[in-house]
């Protein structure tokens, strides 16, 4: 019979459970929604502004875009941080991602419904029985000042508008990050012998699939910030309403240049991610606490009167 | 039981019912929102009352240990302390339930997707003109390699690595939820029309499935038809 473990080698065994769990990288995202927290001042327009250190990043992952020929099916960028911070008036969205060469076509963008009607991600392309609306696309390349701010409703109508309302500033940096991303292996499989396993109906060979997250270290990260008032008078602008969950989609280019003298990424091939959500944190509303007091006071009085009523024998 | 108050077991069923819809229902189905439980105690509790007030004796049986224990004569001990309890709590819990229904969510509205949405009627039971041939099947796997398997995944499960970045994932076609409950006619129009083909009712209309129309001949994706049939283990469904 075996002899229960000691106290500390049980203790020494939980640790180790705990530390891995710990180490484990995980992928999937803690929310779906950038929390774009209320903040008091001037948003920051600067990628490297130590506020930015406070606010709490979503990570979404990429994917290559595929919708739309023509594509790619590998991209540099397999994930991006995004984090939010609105004032009432402005707000801002910093984009993190590692890259590891700065390049003049390095590029990103942000996309955005505008008004009630849905919009597909891939640009507002029309569906066919859906009456769809355009989107709002925040664009910002490294050799180009500031941002475009441009609408699209389907593939080769995308246009920069007469207003432009949107502000941009990326930085890379040299430093060391994390990238994290599932890696998929397809294992052959072996039968009794040791021999590749086949499939008995059509001889086709049998794989074994593994998939797990990895974390890798990186060098080289872009940060991008985007800052828009919340609301303009733009009609071709996506408008922001302090408290909603508006749909909110990324894009990334690695404009790196290639020997052939082509980017590895431009026009539709890029990284993108189809809606999210982000949600500008509405001021505290005081309002809350005074209904629910006023619920609680009229409970206690209800119940005053009725037990009143019951102790007088005159039920309710 | 026996002997017991009418409002006792009126008591004793409500909890029943709450436990029943919270806690035994999700071991065989979907967990069922609180509104919908909540609904059920409200039915629960008028079936109570109405079967309580049927005569002058039944109601002095619902209602007399209800009146008793809120007047308080006569309770001391536990009994007096769960008065005081109950006296204490209720008006905090409408407190309560008042706030959580005025504080802003936190969470982004609920998405109802239509999974499997009804085709267009042009695409509603066309038979597969390819034959079904081990060569044609095996050109339908080659072409699902090239123009499918990046997000679908090379085992037909949605797992490829172009999937990670689409809200909703890729279909998985190894799930039997999926292509085995569907005629080749319904892939023929998702895969020909894609995400932007959609009808109405099949919302939220965010899938990322290219319109391969633009790309690829119709026998192609018959092919293609065949082979993740195959591929994923599952076969066709059909009207029999």
């Amino acid at each position: 019979m075996v002899g229960m473990p000691s106290r500390h080698a049980r203790l020494a065994v939980l640790a180790a459970a705990v530390a891995v769990l710990w180490g484990t990288p995980v992928l999937a995202q803690e929310t779906v929604v950038v929390r774009v927290k209320l903040i008091q001042g001037e948003v920051p327009t600067d990628p490297t502004a130590p506020i930015w250190n406070t606010i709490p990043a979503t990570e979404f992952p990429m994917s290559p875009q595929v919708h739309w020929p023509k594509r790619i099916l590998q991209v540099t960028v397999k994930s991006i941080k995004v984090r939010g911070v609105h004032n009432t008036k402005q707000i801002a969205f910093l984009l993190e991602y590692a890259d590891p060469t700065q390049d003049p076509a390095d590029a990103a963008a942000l996309e955005f419904m505008v008004g009630d009607k849905k919009a597909h991600f891939a640009h507002g392309q029309p569906m066919a029985q859906v009456e769809g609306g355009p989107v709002n696309i925040w664009y910002w390349r490294n050799d180009a000042p500031g941002a475009a701010d441009m609408n699209a409703q389907g593939f080769g109508t995308l246009k920069k508008q007469a207003q432009q309302d949107v502000q941009a500033k990326g930085v890379w940096k040299d430093e060391k990050t994390k990238v994290r991303f599932k890696e998929r292996k397809l294992i052959p499989r072996k039968d009794a012998k040791g021999e590749s396993a086949k499939d008995p109906k059509t001889g086709d060979p049998l794989f074994d699939e593994e998939t797990k997250v990895v974390e890798q270290d990186a060098t080289g990260v872009w940060r991008v910030v985007f800052t828009r008032a919340l609301t303009t008078t733009d009609p071709n602008d996506a408008q922001f309403q302090l408290g909603t969950f508006p749909n909110i989609a990324f894009a990334v280019w690695d404009g790196k240049k290639l020997e052939s003298g082509d980017l590895k990424e431009s026009g539709s091939q890029k990284a993108v991610t189809s809606w999210w959500y982000f949600n500008a944190e509405p001021p505290t509303n005081y309002s809350i606490y005074f209904y629910g007091l006023i619920a609680v006071v009229v409970a206690a009085g209800l119940e005053y009167v009725i037990i009143r009523k019951v102790r007088k024998g005159q039920p309710a | 039981m026996r002997g017991s108050s009418l409002a006792m077991k009126g008591a004793v069923l409500l909890v029943a019912v709450f436990v029943v819809f919270k806690f035994v229902a999700p071991l065989v189905t979907a967990p069922l929102p609180m509104s919908l439980i909540w609904l059920y105690l409200f039915l629960t509790t008028v079936g109570i009352v109405v079967y309580g007030t049927l005569s002058s004796e039944s109601t002095e049986a619902l209602l007399g240990p209800i009146f008793r224990f809120l007047g308080g004569d006569g309770l001391n001990g536990v009994a007096k302390f769960a008065r005081l309890a109950v006296l204490v709590l209720v008006p905090l819990l409408v407190g309560g339930q008042t706030y959580s229904e005025l504080v802003p969510s936190s969470q982004p509205p609920a998405e109802n997707r239509t999974i499997h949405p009804a085709p267009p009627g042009e695409f509603v039971g066309l038979t597969n003109p390819v034959p079904n041939t081990p060569e044609n099947v095996m050109m339908g796997k080659g072409l699902f390699a090239a123009f499918c398997s990046p997000c679908h995944g090379p085992k037909f499960n949605g797992n490829g690595p172009a999937s990670d970045g689409f809200n909703p994932p890729p279909a998985n076609f190894v799930d039997p939820g999926t292509i085995a409950q569907l005629q080749e006619s319904y892939l023929f129009w998702r895969i020909k029309k894609g995400g932007v083909g959609l009808n109405v009712e099949g919302h939220p209309w965010k899938s990322a499935m290219p319109r391969w129309e633009v790309e690829l001949p119709d026998d192609w994706i018959w092919k293609i038809i065949m082979a993740e049939y195959a591929g994923s283990g599952q076969k066709p469904g059909t009207w029999e």
